[in-house]
């Protein structure tokens, strides 16, 4: 078990998030169960009172989630140094099982949060209400994932043998390695990139055809092959070393912190291109988080762009 | 017009002891009305008001104002509503004391953020209407108690609303004072404003300019 500042803060945020998530899980069924906006009866009107306390939870316990990851990732990145082997975050990850199903875990949960508070802003925003029932619907079977979180982040940092030797990054991350991220080596750089930058073009291709599911799938798609990516290609333009892959390593002060950019503004990104799509949203605030994707995501392809071009111009070849 | 349906009021003083303020009251309130809300204290008459207002809901039933279910609105909704249509006038006038009158008055026009010449426009409008322009910058502690219920009908005025609604307006005033607050009251139905008031003063009964008077009892309607 490791205890350090860091782990001890991310234990008690967790205990008073579990606290508070019950809290609001117990309600939440309550108000999913017997909710009718139409009624004004006794249960009804406690209800209304009930979903206040309830959306208040969960908004904050969400709100301070989100941010909340990188802090995450701040840890791994700070305990690496007192484990022998690790380099960074990745040596973290991988020092337990419970690493890599916890970090995948963390991902989807970002964008679940994410999605709840817009559910939430726009319930609250009309005085009809009109996603009341699907807000709390929808955090009953997040909670699960949610839950699942802390009880894994807990069993991770307390499996964490600080004598035992881990594995580093530029191990874990290189066609040898003997996990399933070895495959991603094996895929074609050109086509890879190739599909990166056409699904680049077909988001805004669709941002243009203003079709709102394709645009969303597109940023789906635009999440996983970005990752992909950054890991097969342009994380060695950020080392300027070919045979180092790893998503960790540039979220050190040594590469200026750039990760941090670099994955807030792929998940901004694609973040408001799951809202374009998968949101009722007015023609209004559609538009507007629309723009937003597309912003984030073309500074986000700019930026990581930009590496290998300046590498050419300072060296004249390519790695 | 104001409608209240079928309207239950429960407070839980603790899980053995429910007060229960109102209990199925029905009662329906055209525009331009003035109603006198009459009774004893702990007859109902201030939960009615607050329910009109949007500051607390319902146990059971539903208040309807201008056919919109403002028993049914949010919280942020229900301030809005009460920021457009409710000017509220205290028992105990609840001005600033630190505040002058000017300060006093505009302060329900603070969230609107309106601009200057359209804030001193209400302010002359409403100072002049209840006579207290002369006290523009007086500090309220230094106003008599006539004075600073002026300064209260002002600001409850000062957003133009539809509804007044006023809680035991003269329970601090002497006769003459409150004599004063009723002629204010019939300037302001000659206005067409709805107003709603509760109080158990004698001097509002069986007066001319007076449309209805509902009497209350533990809770109902009684006459």
């Amino acid at each position: 078990m490791i205890l350090t500042p860091e782990v001890l803060t991310i234990f008690i945020l967790n205990a008073l998030f579990a606290f508070f998530g019950i809290v609001a899980f117990v309600l939440s069924l309550s108000i999913y169960r017997n909710w009718n906006l139409n009624s004004v009866s006794q249960t009804q009107y406690k209800l209304e009172k009930q979903s206040y306390l309830a959306a208040t939870i969960i908004k904050f316990i969400f709100i301070i989630k989100v941010p909340l990851f990188l802090f995450f990732v701040f840890t791994l990145d700070k305990i690496s140094n007192v484990l022998t082997g690790a380099m960074c975050g990745a040596g973290v990850v991988d020092a337990t099982v419970y690493g890599t199903p916890l970090f995948i875990l963390k991902i989807i949960n970002l964008y679940i949060f994410a999605y709840w508070i817009v559910l939430n802003n726009e319930d609250m925003k009309d005085e009809k209400q009109p996603y009341t029932k699907q807000k709390f619907g929808f955090f009953i079977l997040a909670f699960f994932l949610f839950f699942g979180e802390l009880v894994l982040e807990g069993v991770m940092f307390s499996s964490i043998e600080i004598d035992k030797m881990v594995s580093c990054c530029g191990t874990l991350y290189s066609s040898s390695s003997a996990s399933a991220l070895s495959s991603i080596f094996a895929l074609d750089i050109s086509l890879l990139l190739g599909i990166f930058y056409a699904v680049y073009m077909l988001m805004i291709l669709f941002y243009f055809l203003k079709n709102r599911y394709l645009f969303g799938i597109a940023n789906i798609i635009f999440v996983i092959i970005s990752l992909v990516t950054v890991i097969v290609f342009f994380g060695t333009y950020i080392y300027e070393l070919p045979s180092h892959h790893c998503p960790f390593c540039f979220l050190q002060s040594d590469y200026y912190f750039v990760g941090y950019l670099i994955y807030t503004l792929l998940f901004l990104g694609t973040f408001y291109g799951l809202v374009s799509g998968f949101i009722d949203l007015s023609q209004e605030k559609r538009a507007k988080s629309y723009k937003k994707s597309l912003i984030f995501n073309t500074l986000y392809v700019i930026l990581l762009s930009l590496y290998p071009i300046i590498f050419y111009i300072n060296n004249g070849v390519w790695l | 017009m104001i409608e209240l349906k079928n309207i239950t009021k429960k407070y839980e003083i603790n899980k053995n002891n429910i007060v229960t303020a109102l209990d199925d009251v029905s009662m329906k309130i055209q525009e331009g009305e003035l109603v006198v809300l009459k009774g004893a204290s702990g007859s109902g008459k201030s939960s009615v008001l607050s329910l009109i207002a949007a500051l607390s809901k319902p146990t059971q039933g539903e208040v309807i104002v201008d056919e919109k279910h403002i028993s049914k609105l949010p919280d942020n909704f229900a301030s809005e509503y009460r920021r457009d249509n409710i000017g509220f006038v205290f028992q105990k006038y609840n001005l600033i004391p630190s505040l002058s009158v000017r300060e006093n008055i505009l302060l329900p026009l603070v969230p609107l953020n309106p601009d200057a010449s359209d804030v001193d426009e209400k302010l002359n409008r409403v100072m002049n209407m209840f006579q207290i322009d002369h006290k523009a910058d007086s500090i309220i502690k230094n106003l008599s108690g006539g004075e600073q219920q002026r300064v209260a009908i002002a600001r409850a005025n000062v957003n133009d609303p539809k509804i007044i609604i006023a809680d035991e307006p003269t329970a601090n005033l002497d006769e003459k004072l409150s004599l004063h607050f009723i002629e204010m009251l019939r300037e302001l139905k000659a206005l067409k404003k709805t107003i709603v008031v509760a109080t158990h003063d004698p001097l509002f009964f069986d007066l001319d300019f007076v449309d209805r008077e509902i009497e209350m009892h533990n809770g109902k309607i009684v006459g």
